[in-house]
């Protein structure tokens, strides 16, 4: 982290012979330079052009986004874009909107803080470029390699450094400078690809075409910004020039269907859309949540008249009424026992995973279904597979276990990484969920379990070793499960899902809070737009959110259920996203007309612990992820955080690979 | 950053120091008079607001408790940039503690406002039986680096209020006005000039 630390890529032979390529990309560059408009500003050189990076917005192949990755000097300045093709015919199925969304316009070095480059033992090398706010682009996978030479090619035009911690990071420009800039940049508008307010600052836009290419052009000549709106059956394609339309687009269509419900609902109820049951609800819902429940029967009179709120352009009460069904009560005993054969297999894991989506677990089957929902049993297992299952587990977590316990004292004395981790695990065991019957008291031997567990985790994977937020996420399975052997299984079955979130390089972070950021975009645009003018877009008030699953935003209980059903994946695997943004949502009007800066949201977000209503932000986030649909899902970064294990087993491999 | 108005000064703190040193029971007892024997980790971090009167003065002081872990290094310096003091603290009773808080003294002196007032704090001062950092070592350490020195306990109380009290104290006063929209703002680079840097200028 220090500079005197870092050590320069010129000691690493591969980028010595990667260099010399550099001629190779001086004869990509009057390539390209011919292609380019006319109206090319003199200084403005291609130093780099590489086909065929791909994006993977989902993880379905078909869905992939194929474009040509362009390094472009300018005066002094370096920038990087990415431009996915158009018109390509494997592709046809991508919306426009999903291109444009995706489409990195001219990023100058200034702005990113590092690249750190993934080498997966199977499939493409691809690289993620984290901004100096704290963002992050998608993954973008070289599938005709070129990883070295682009880094080469940066290297020899602005200053490139690998970092000390992390072979595969390259930072660039000074550390200091970096720091700096990680804060100065949050003003700049450009550091996210997709503006929603007025046009961000591109050197690609219509005014300087210079970096247009062929690609681009093929289509009807438009500038790469145009987008066609979201292709509805048998509509005419229509273009619009703004990125910001993209948005609107897609209100648009939100609001088709909230009028379309508003109408079906009217029906239903037999009375009056806008002063019946969903207003009522509304108010009844978000009362107990602030301080002065006066306040929210009248959030927009009391708002100050220097803060104008944009109204939100979906207000939840419509969506509730549409989309978010009812919560339903906890999933039973007799009714589980109808989701099983008489061999104890899940005949309909579908349903079954829908049936807890909308109600959770009764508490007794907790320690039953949470093995299952986690994916640390198989949904076709039998009992008598569980039961074996369990007791070879048993004995290999014995086996973990006693590799640390069997460290002597002696040992262990020269042994620091072990002392380092023992003392950390330590001193959080002691200070997770105390006010728990089930941890409270001096000795508790519960205490002592949790941390067995802990160390044994550190052991089995390594790499990731402890993290603050790990035993917030162990208190309650290792209270459900009871068992040792069983709490730690599920709890590697649970980072499995989560552990990127503790990468030392918060990558896993990086990419959930970009997702949050682009699914606000999209979804409550006016809430973008504030957050953008108060240097919030990096979402780092949300860390706590995403880092432990709301686990300190809730009681104990109210936990346990939120988990089991964001376990279920239904109806997204990311919808602790959607959570996010309905949380956001409820409190939109306060965090506006109060006009908070970064420090006074998250002191606001932070206080919130104990007063969100779950079965609310859960119908509404249900509502929000299934409104923004397949946009919503191009929102989120392939492998973004919980990523769904694949049954081929190549989620292993890519895991791996994230947690070096 | 510091800002002044009417004898009213507000100043970003931040507290910095390895995982159960006692950051956030220093602030919870400073900002709600509390202590908790199991105060849960945190994560991310915290921000909180108390006022002090300094003779016929107040400060604000606007404080970002941090998560200590060396794992969450890399989201501090978005906290601590800025800040017109910080705390660094240490648990008496743990030498890794001690090593670690200065590791953050010498980020500070590398990376922080060459302006800012530095605390250093031996906190827990209250289990004297189980000390491993002497008074001495840690006085000797803070007056080479230009830190004033306090040990401090979160659980008794005892000089948590002085050291906030202290920090005011040594805060530079004739400060320009501020542009209140953040802590992000004097790290523009073309705005060094308002930055906490240049508050005695
Ligand atoms: N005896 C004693 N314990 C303390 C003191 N300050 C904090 N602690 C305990 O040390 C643990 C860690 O404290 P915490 O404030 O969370 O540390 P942080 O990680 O630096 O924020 C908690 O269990 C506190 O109760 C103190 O002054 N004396
Ligand atoms: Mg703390």
């Amino acid at each position: 982290m220090l500079e005197s630390e870092l050590h320069d890529l010129s000691d690493d032979a591969d980028y010595a012979a990667s260099q010399q390529q550099g001629s190779a990309s001086v004869m990509l560059r009057s390539d390209s330079a011919k292609q380019s408009s006319p109206h090319e500003q003199d200084d403005a050189e291609v130093l780099f052009s590489k086909d065929n990076v791909a994006i993977h917005p989902t993880q379905f192949a078909s869905e992939r986004i194929s474009g040509r990755l362009k390094l472009i000097k300018q005066g002094s300045s370096l920038f990087m874009t990415w431009v996915p093709y158009k018109g390509h015919s494997s592709e046809a199925n991508l919306s426009e909107k999903d291109r444009s969304l995706y489409t990195i316009r001219a990023v100058p070095f200034t702005d990113i803080r590092s690249i750190r480059r993934h080498t997966p033992a199977l499939g493409w090398q691809y690289i993620i470029v984290v901004l100096s706010s704290g963002l992050a682009y998608p993954p973008l996978y070289f599938y005709s390699g070129g990883v070295k030479e682009f880094l080469a090619t940066i290297k020899q035009n602005i200053l490139l450094v690998r970092s000390a911690e992390d072979a595969n990071v390259f930072l660039v420009n000074d550390f200091q400078n970096t720091l700096q800039r990680t804060l100065s940049s949050l003003e700049l508008p450009r550091a996210v690809s997709v503006a929603c307010g007025p046009s961000n600052l591109s050197v690609d836009e219509p005014n300087s075409p210079s970096f247009n290419d062929n690609q681009e052009r093929t289509n009807s000549g438009a500038n790469n910004l145009s987008a066609s709106v979201p292709q509805f059956h048998g509509r005419p394609k229509h273009k619009v020039n703004d990125p910001r339309d993209i948005s609107i687009q897609v209100l648009e269509k939100f609001s088709l269907v909230t009028r379309f419900a508003r109408e079906t609902t009217s029906q239903l109820f037999g009375e009056n859309q806008n002063n019946g049951f969903s207003g009522y609800e509304r108010r009844t819902r978000i009362q107990p949540n602030l301080d002065q429940p006066k306040k929210s029967t009248d959030i927009a009179e009391k708002v100050p008249a220097e803060n104008p709120v944009i109204p939100d352009p979906k207000p939840l009460d419509k969506l509730s009424l549409v989309w978010g069904k009812p919560r339903q009560p906890p999933l039973d005993s007799p009714e589980w026992t109808a989701f099983l054969d008489s061999e104890g297999r899940v005949t309909d894991s579908e349903a079954l995973r829908k049936r807890i989506f909308y109600g959770g677990l009764e508490h007794n089957l907790r320690k039953e279904v949470w093995g299952l929902i986690l994916g640390y049993y198989a949904y076709d297992s039998t009992y008598a597979e569980r039961e074996f299952l369990m007791s070879v587990k048993k004995s290999e977590y014995e086996t973990i276990k006693n590799q640390w316990q069997s460290i002597s004292k002696a040992q262990a004395k020269r042994f620091t990484k072990f002392r380092e981790r023992k003392g950390l695990i330590e001193k959080d065991v002691v200070r997770t969920d105390r006010s728990l019957a089930f941890y409270e008291g001096d000795d508790n031997p519960n205490i002592t379990v949790m941390r067995d567990i802990l160390l044994t985790y550190s052991f089995y994977n390594f790499d990731l070793g402890y993290c603050q937020g790990m035993s917030d996420l162990l208190a309650p399975i290792l209270f459900v499960m009871g068992d040792e052997s069983e709490a730690f299984w599920c709890f590697v079955a649970l980072l499995e899902r989560l552990g990127p979130n503790f990468n030392r390089d918060q990558n896993g972070m990086h990419s959930q809070l970009f997702a949050l950021s682009k699914l606000v975009e999209l979804l409550d645009c006016p809430l973008h737009n504030y957050f953008q003018q108060h240097d919030c877009l990096n979402y780092f008030f949300c860390f706590r959110w995403v880092l432990i699953q709301f686990k300190r935003e809730f009681e104990f209980e109210k936990t346990m259920r939120l988990w089991e059903v964001l376990w279920t994946h239904y109806p997204s695997e990311h919808l602790h996203l959607y959570v996010c943004v309905a949380i956001l949502k409820q409190y939109r009007n306060k965090i506006m007309g109060e006009g908070m800066d970064f420090d006074n949201l998250l002191k606001f977000i932070n206080e919130l612990s104990g007063q969100i209503d779950l079965d609310a932000s859960l119908r509404d986030a249900e509502a929000l992820c299934i409104c923004a649909g397949e946009n919503g899902a191009a929102c989120i970064p392939p492998g973004t955080p919980p990523s769904m294990p694949i049954d081929d087993g190549s989620f292993y491999n890519q895991l791996e690979d994230e947690i070096l | 950053m510091a800002t002044i108005g009417h004898n009213n000064l507000n100043a970003k703190l931040v507290l910095l120091g390895d995982m159960g040193a006692g950051k956030s029971s220093l602030v919870l007892r400073f900002v709600k008079g509390q202590f908790l024997e199991f105060q849960e980790s945190t994560i991310g971090a915290a921000f909180f607001s108390q006022t002090l009167a300094v003779n016929d003065a107040t400060v604000k002081f606007e404080i970002w408790d941090t998560a200590g872990q060396e794992r969450y290094h890399s989201l501090a310096p978005m906290y601590y940039r800025g800040a017109a003091a910080a705390i660094i603290v240490y648990d008496i009773t743990s030498q890794d503690s001690f090593t670690r808080a200065k590791k953050w003294v010498q980020e500070l002196q590398k990376q922080g406002n060459p302006n800012m007032v530095m605390a250093f704090a031996g906190n827990k001062a209250d289990l004297e039986d189980k000390r491993q950092v002497t008074a001495d070592e840690a006085r000797v350490y803070a007056e080479e680096n230009g830190l004033f020195f306090m040990e401090t306990s979160a659980k008794t109380a005892a000089n948590v209020n002085d050291i906030f009290y202290e920090i005011a104290k040594r805060l530079p006063r004739a400060q320009p006005a501020q542009n209140p929209a953040g802590m992000v703002l004097v790290d523009r680079p073309a705005e060094g000039s308002r930055g906490a840097a240049s508050c005695c200028s």
